[in-house]
């Protein structure tokens, strides 16, 4: 689903991200990214969503090489890939229901998906009874949970998380961590940045630590260190 | 990719509402740039209109009888081209000389309706080699007392004058008219600027689950192109409101002996406006493609 061949990503204040970096993730797996603030694990992140070009290399997303991928092509690459991140980025205009709903209007689906799709997937995160709530309205949890519906709505193959529970309690990140769990369960595959060192330790997933842009080890059903 | 047009309409208002102020500025300096065109285009038609025969070099005019026989008007025709001293003629009929007529009087219906080509003149037009004022008079009184000749009237000071003041004030308002368009596309520009800026999470969150660049970007567009449109649109209708005191500011024909009237007819106004209409829709097409491809990085 996922491979990374020989990348390096260089920040233009010459800051090396990543060095090197040989990866190869299965569809349906879940794999940690661990390493400490500034390690590379973002970038990791942003490279797989084309939010970033690989310097040298080459990043393979269900079969495609993103690298060679011409701009106008990127929106359709991200249809296949959800987003998580640690501060939920839902717009506090917009209900519950339509944060949801905008991630399925804007690239085009009909009102019926919309109305089908969106309270099956608000169910899904045990939010179906908040979807007229506005986001400030909601727990730092149920944002996330939201964020994760918004992600997921569209049944992508991949789902990136950027530190989902880096702003929540313990009790809230196994809520999350079951959420995403669940949707791996469905196939989809999941790649999630963290410090959190509870989270990895119980889970025993795929562990990938990043260690000033090189990749130090890689371990199945690993712990964060 | 099918844009839904209930979304295009509702994002496109909705920006539109967010910053009704420098939204209304941008607009009305659109309105005022292209009012400013606007009004030079139209004197300047009314100028050409009314000069209409002092066009190209030409000096004076001999007017015939409305009696002058084909041969009166063949051996004048033969000596003013024989003549060394004249450059170009250009024989006017009575056909021509009353679709002139035409053009001229657009606003005064009943009169053309009262005149036909059989009352109008015909005449030939003169371009003399030499365009000193004594030169080109001692040539047209030659002609003025041939048989079949009715009266050779001349192009006077007043009419060198009108036409180069005209032009002169229109190249000078069309300056003064750029330079506002320049501000009015750099207002537009801002303003979408600040609708992007304003709708940055929207724009972020679109950009990650994918909407395509221009499903994105088509509202901003749309946003510079409605402000372009509603400014050429106001200076539309304020040019139409303004036209019948324009005409009557203007001295007529009866004002100033030789010229015709300062006329601009209803198809010289369709064209002045769809003129307005284009630079308009340009300017705001300009100013938020600029916006959108700078300031979207998408």
């Amino acid at each position: 689903m996922i491979t990374l061949e020989n990348v390096t990503k260089t920040y233009k204040n010459s800051t090396v991200a990543l060095r090197d970096a040989n990866v190869e993730i299965a569809k349906g797996e879940f794999v940690f990214l661990v390493g400490a603030s500034g390690s590379g694990k973002s970038t990791f992140i942003r490279l797989l969503n084309k939010e970033e070009t690989p310097e040298k290399g080459h990043i393979y997303v269900a079969g495609k090489d993103i690298g060679q991928l011409s701009g106008w092509k990127i929106p359709y690459l991200r249809r296949n890939i959800g987003c998580v991140f640690q501060d939920f980025k839902l717009l506090p205009t917009k209900t519950v229901f339509e944060n949801v709903a905008f991630a399925l209007e804007v690239i085009g689906r009909p009102r019926s998906v919309i109305d089908s799709q969106v309270p099956a997937i608000l169910d899904l995160v045990g939010l179906g009874h908040k979807s007229d709530s506005f986001p400030t309205e909601l727990s730092g949890g149920e944002q996330q949970r939201v964020s994760v519906a918004r992600a997921f709505v569209n049944r992508p193959l991949i789902l990136l998380a950027d530190e989902p529970t880096g702003n929540l309690d313990p009790a809230t990140s196994v809520g999350i961590m079951k959420l995403l769990d669940r949707i791996n369960k469905t196939g989809t595959t999941v790649v999630m940045a963290t410090h959190d060192r509870g989270i990895v330790d119980t889970m025993r997933r795929r562990v990938i630590e990043i260690d000033r842009g090189a990749i130090v080890r890689d371990q199945a059903r690993g712990v964060y260190e | 990719m099918p844009v839904k047009f209930d979304y295009l309409l509702r994002e496109t208002t909705s920006n539109l509402g967010r910053n009704v102020t420098i939204t209304l500025a941008s607009i009305i300096t659109v309105a005022v740039s292209l009012a400013l065109v606007g009004a030079s285009l139209m004197l300047r038609s009314g100028v050409e209109n009314a000069t209409q025969r002092w066009q190209g070099g030409i000096e004076f005019v001999v007017f015939l009888r409305i009696d002058a026989t084909q041969q009166q008007i063949d051996s004048l025709n033969n000596d003013l081209e024989q003549s060394p001293e004249v450059s170009k003629i250009v024989y006017v009929n009575q056909e021509q000389a009353y679709k002139e007529f035409q053009t001229l009087f657009a606003d005064s219906p009943e009169l053309i309706d009262s005149v036909t080509a059989k009352d109008l003149p015909p005449s030939f037009r003169v371009e003399p080699v030499n365009k000193e004022v004594e030169a080109v008079e001692s040539l047209g009184v030659t002609y003025e007392g041939r048989s079949g000749v009715d009266q050779v009237v001349f192009a006077s000071k007043t009419i060198r004058l009108i036409q180069q003041l005209s032009s002169r004030l229109t190249v000078g308002i069309f300056v003064i008219a750029a330079f506002l368009l320049g501000a009015a596309g750099l207002l537009i520009l801002n303003t979408i600027r600040m609708a992007m800026f304003a709708r940055r999470r929207e724009i972020e969150v679109m950009k990650l689950v994918g909407a395509t660049n221009w499903f994105i970007r088509v509202p901003f567009m749309l946003e510079g192109l409605v402000q372009g449109l509603v400014g050429a649109f106001l200076a539309i209708a304020g040019l139409a409101a303004f036209k019948p005191f324009f005409q009557k500011w203007l001295p007529s024909a009866q004002d100033i002996p030789l010229v015709g009237g300062f006329q601009v007819s209803a198809g010289e106004m369709t064209v002045i406006f769809m003129t307005l209409g284009v630079v308009g829709v340009a300017i705001g097409a300009i100013g938020a493609g600029i916006a959108v491809s700078r300031f979207l990085d998408v």
